[in-house]
C-alpha cells in the first residue's frame, strides 16, 4: 500500500468557495456553479477514485460517473448533514468500491499489486501536499499499527472488514473495532466538528 | 443501541461492510440519533483521508462531464416530509460552543447533551432548558465584572425569554450569606435562584430587564436588601 509521497510545500490556498452555496444553485440547474463545484472537487474524486481502483482508465470512467452524479443529485445534498466534500467522496468511494466488488477484482488487484504503479513518481499529478495532509499524515501516526492499517486497508484499498480481518490475521470482531477507534482518533486529532 | 452494531459505524463510513451488512445498518441508523451523529462525524474524517490523495484527473474529463451535464436531467428535491428522516441531533455551531463556554456550560456536540461544569448533579429537565436557551439560534452573550470580583456572564435567547446566569470569580462569603440572581425590570425584581458555584437559569425574561446579582441572608430573600454586586443589562 502506498500513497503519493508529499514532494512539495505550497503557500496555504485561497479560502475555496462555498460549496454548499454552489450545490444549492447547481441544483437549480445552474452550469456556471457546476463549472465551480468541478474545479473544486474532481481532484479529490478522482483521486480517490484511482486510489482505490488503480486503472487510470477506469478511475477514469468512474470519476465522471460521480461527477455527473454530482450534478444529478445536487439537490438531495443536504447541509445539515455534512459538509459538501464529504458528501461527493461518499459517492465517489462508494462508487469505486462496488465497481471493484462487482468485477470480483480480488485476482486483478492482486495481479495489479505486482505491476509497478504508475502513479508513483508521476509528479505532476500529484496534487502538491498542503498543510492539511501534513496534518493528516501526522494523525495517522498517532494510530496503533494495527488501527492504521485497517484503516488503510478499508478506505485506500477499498477491502471489506473480513478481507482486512484476514489480510492481517486478526479477527473479525477486532477489525471492526480498530476501524472505529480508529476513525474516532483521527476524528478527535484532526479536529473534525461534524 | 447494541453494540455489535455500533461498532460497525467505522466499516460503514469506509465502505468495508457488505450490501447486506449496509441495509441493515442503515435501517439501524434511522432509530439510533447517536450512531447516526458518530457516522457524520467519521465521514468528514474520511473525506480528509480521501483529500491527501487528491489527484487532477485528464484535462479531457471535465469537457467530458460538462458535456454530459447538459443531456442528464437532475433530481428533484425530496419532499420536506420524509416519511424516514432521521431524528436530527443538531450540529453545535462554533458560536454557540463559545456561548456555552463562556457561561460555563459544557455541550457534549456529539451528543447533544448538557451538563453544567457544576459541583452538583443538576436535573435533567434543567439542564436541557439551559442546553435550549445557549445553543438558541438568537442566542446573545453579555459580561459584566462584580464588585466582589470576577466576572457574571449571561446568555439570553429574546425567542425563549430565558437567560442563563454564570458567575466565576466571586468572593467566597462568610456562612450565612449567599449570591441571588434578580431579574430587575421597572416594575420591580424578581427572585431567579440562589447562585452556588455553577449556572441559572432565569426564565420570562423581557428586553429591557436587567440581572442583578446581591448578598443576601442563607436562604435568600424575597427582594433586594443589599446594593447589587453586578448588573447585566440583557
Amino acid at each position: 500500500m502506498s500513497r503519493p509521497e508529499i514532494r512539495q510545500w505550497q503557500p496555504e490556498p485561497a479560502p475555496p468557495p462555498d460549496l454548499a452555496a454552489l450545490l444549492g444553485r447547481v441544483a437549480r440547474g445552474d452550469h456556471r456553479a457546476f463549472e465551480l463545484v468541478y474545479a473544486e472537487l474532481s481532484g479529490p474524486v478522482y483521486g480517490v477514485v484511482r486510489q482505490v481502483l488503480r486503472d487510470p482508465a477506469q478511475s477514469e470512467e468512474v470519476a465522471q460517473e460521480v461527477l455527473l452524479e454530482i450534478w444529478r443529485s445536487a439537490s438531495r445534498y443536504d447541509p445539515d448533514r455534512g459538509s459538501p466534500a464529504a458528501w461527493a467522496l461518499t459517492i465517489a468511494h462508494r462508487r469505486a468500491v462496488d465497481r471493484v466488488r462487482a468485477e470480483n477484482a480480488c485476482m486483478r488487484r492482486e495481479q495489479k499489486a505486482a505491476e509497478p504503479d504508475p502513479a508513483q513518481g508521476d509528479v505532476a499529478e500529484t496534487v502538491a501536499a498542503t498543510l492539511e495532509h501534513q496534518r493528516v499524515r501526522r494523525c495517522m501516526d498517532g494510530l496503533t499499527g494495527l488501527q492504521r492499517e485497517s484503516i488503510k486497508l478499508a478506505y485506500y484499498s477499498g477491502y471489506s472488514y473480513p478481507e482486512v480481518a484476514q489480510l492481517l490475521g486478526v479477527a473479525l470482531g477486532t477489525v471492526k473495532t480498530r476501524i472505529r477507534d480508529g476513525l474516532i482518533r483521527m476524528r478527535d486529532c484532526m479536529g473534525v466538528t461534524w | 443501541m447494541p453494540y455489535e452494531l455500533h461498532v460497525l459505524t467505522g466499516s460503514y463510513v469506509l465502505d468495508a461492510v457488505s450490501d447486506a451488512e449496509r441495509k441493515e445498518f442503515e435501517r439501524h441508523l434511522q432509530h439510533c440519533p447517536t450512531c447516526d451523529a458518530e457516522v457524520r462525524g467519521l465521514r468528514e474524517t474520511a473525506a480528509r483521508l480521501a483529500r491527501t490523495c487528491a489527484m487532477t484527473p485528464p484535462a479531457r474529463m471535465e469537457q467530458q462531464v460538462l458535456a454530459a451535464t447538459y443531456r442528464t436531467r437532475q433530481l428533484l428535491p425530496l419532499p420536506a416530509d420524509r416519511p424516514h428522516r432521521i431524528p436530527r441531533i443538531p450540529r453545535i455551531p462554533r458560536r454557540v460552543a463559545v456561548l456555552a463556554a463562556a457561561a460555563g456550560v459544557a455541550v457534549a456536540a456529539g451528543l447533544g447533551i448538557t451538563q453544567l461544569s457544576a459541583q452538583h448533579q443538576l436535573d435533567q429537565a434543567r439542564a436541557t432548558a439551559i442546553a435550549r436557551v445557549v445553543t438558541a439560534p438568537d442566542a446573545r452573550i453579555d459580561t459584566a465584572p462584580t464588585s466582589a470580583g470576577g466576572s457574571v456572564t449571561v446568555v439570553t435567547s429574546a425567542a425563549l425569554h430565558e437567560s442563563v446566569v454564570s458567575a466565576s470569580g466571586m468572593a467566597s462569603l462568610p456562612s450565612g450569606r449567599v449570591y441571588q440572581v434578580w431579574v430587575m425590570s421597572p416594575s420591580g425584581a424578581r427572585s431567579a435562584g440562589l447562585i452556588h458555584g455553577s449556572s441559572l437559569l432565569a426564565s420570562a425574561v423581557r428586553p429591557g430587564d436587567r440581572i442583578g446579582i446581591t448578598v443576601e441572608p442563607a436562604g435568600g430573600t424575597a427582594q433586594p436588601t443589599t446594593t447589587p454586586v453586578a448588573v447585566v443589562p440583557v
